[in-house]
């Protein structure tokens, strides 16, 4: 199904409310408790080495109970999630509002930066350090 | 176009297409002038079945969604370790059917 305005932003609104969902699961626990309890991530299962990602979770509860230096010590990516988790709400709902279409044409930038050589070979690189960083953390 | 031509060309790239689009293509490729032909033979698909095994291989580094272009997509499912694991396994039954639909969309842009 080709990814229209309607199914992008209700994708994007039900993924927000698992994400919320998934906070409020998990938000009495301590953010080094969640890694314990908590095993969803495929790589970490059958490699036994985390993935690029992991951590977000616990970064995202540090970042929530002001802890900005632990924050960025689980996962730097906990601090984008937590901005689009942020944000995105406020920006379908102005778009559900006034009927307009901004959320979705600057995916289309996003993804047009993106696809740039300049752009994309630092932030690979920077996923790999992330990566790599994870993996001698070992969280 | 020639008719045998646009039939080879058929024979060669179906399996990257979709199935209810070939009709259409083969009729659009039929009224089409014999100079687009060279540019037909030149046109390079992704083999779903290839992106099938990156996407087991690699589905929560979102590799499979960067390959068929779908870049934004790719950060999300990147970024959501492949939607907490449930993602890369929607992706796994989805990803060849979407794949095919890319190659379809991309050889539609090009003879319309």
């Amino acid at each position: 199904m080709p990814l229209t305005r309607n199914r992008f932003n209700l994708f994007v609104a039900l993924a927000c409310l698992a994400g919320y969902g998934w906070l409020v699961l998990i938000g009495s626990l301590k953010p080094e408790e969640v890694g314990s309890r908590y095993d969803f991530c495929l790589v970490r299962h059958f490699a036994h080495i985390p993935c690029p990602s992991c951590g977000s979770t616990r970064s995202v509860l540090s970042l929530l109970h002001g802890d900005l230096a632990g924050g960025l010590y689980w996962n730097p990516l906990g601090l984008l999630i937590l901005i689009v988790l942020l944000v995105a709400p406020f920006w379908l709902g102005y778009d559900l509002l006034f009927k307009k279409g901004t959320f979705i044409q600057s995916f289309h930038l996003f993804e047009n930066t993106l696809r740039r050589k300049w752009v994309a070979i630092p932030s690979i690189a920077l996923v790999l350090l992330n990566w790599v960083w994870n993996i001698w953390k070992g969280v | 176009m020639d008719a045998q031509n646009v039939d080879y060309f058929l024979m060669s790239n179906a399996k990257f297409l979709e199935d209810h689009q070939i009709y259409h293509i083969r009729e659009r490729l039929l009224a089409m002038d014999e100079s687009q032909w060279r540019m037909l033979q030149f046109m390079q698909f992704t083999d779903p079945v290839i992106v099938l095994i990156v996407s087991i291989l690699t589905g929560p580094l979102a590799i499979d969604r960067f390959l068929i272009g779908d870049v934004g997509l790719g950060v999300i499912k990147l970024l959501t370790c492949g939607g907490l694991g449930i993602w890369v396994i929607v992706d796994w039954i989805l990803i060849m059917g979407i794949t095919r639909r890319k190659n379809t969309e991309k050889l539609m842009m090009a003879i319309y």
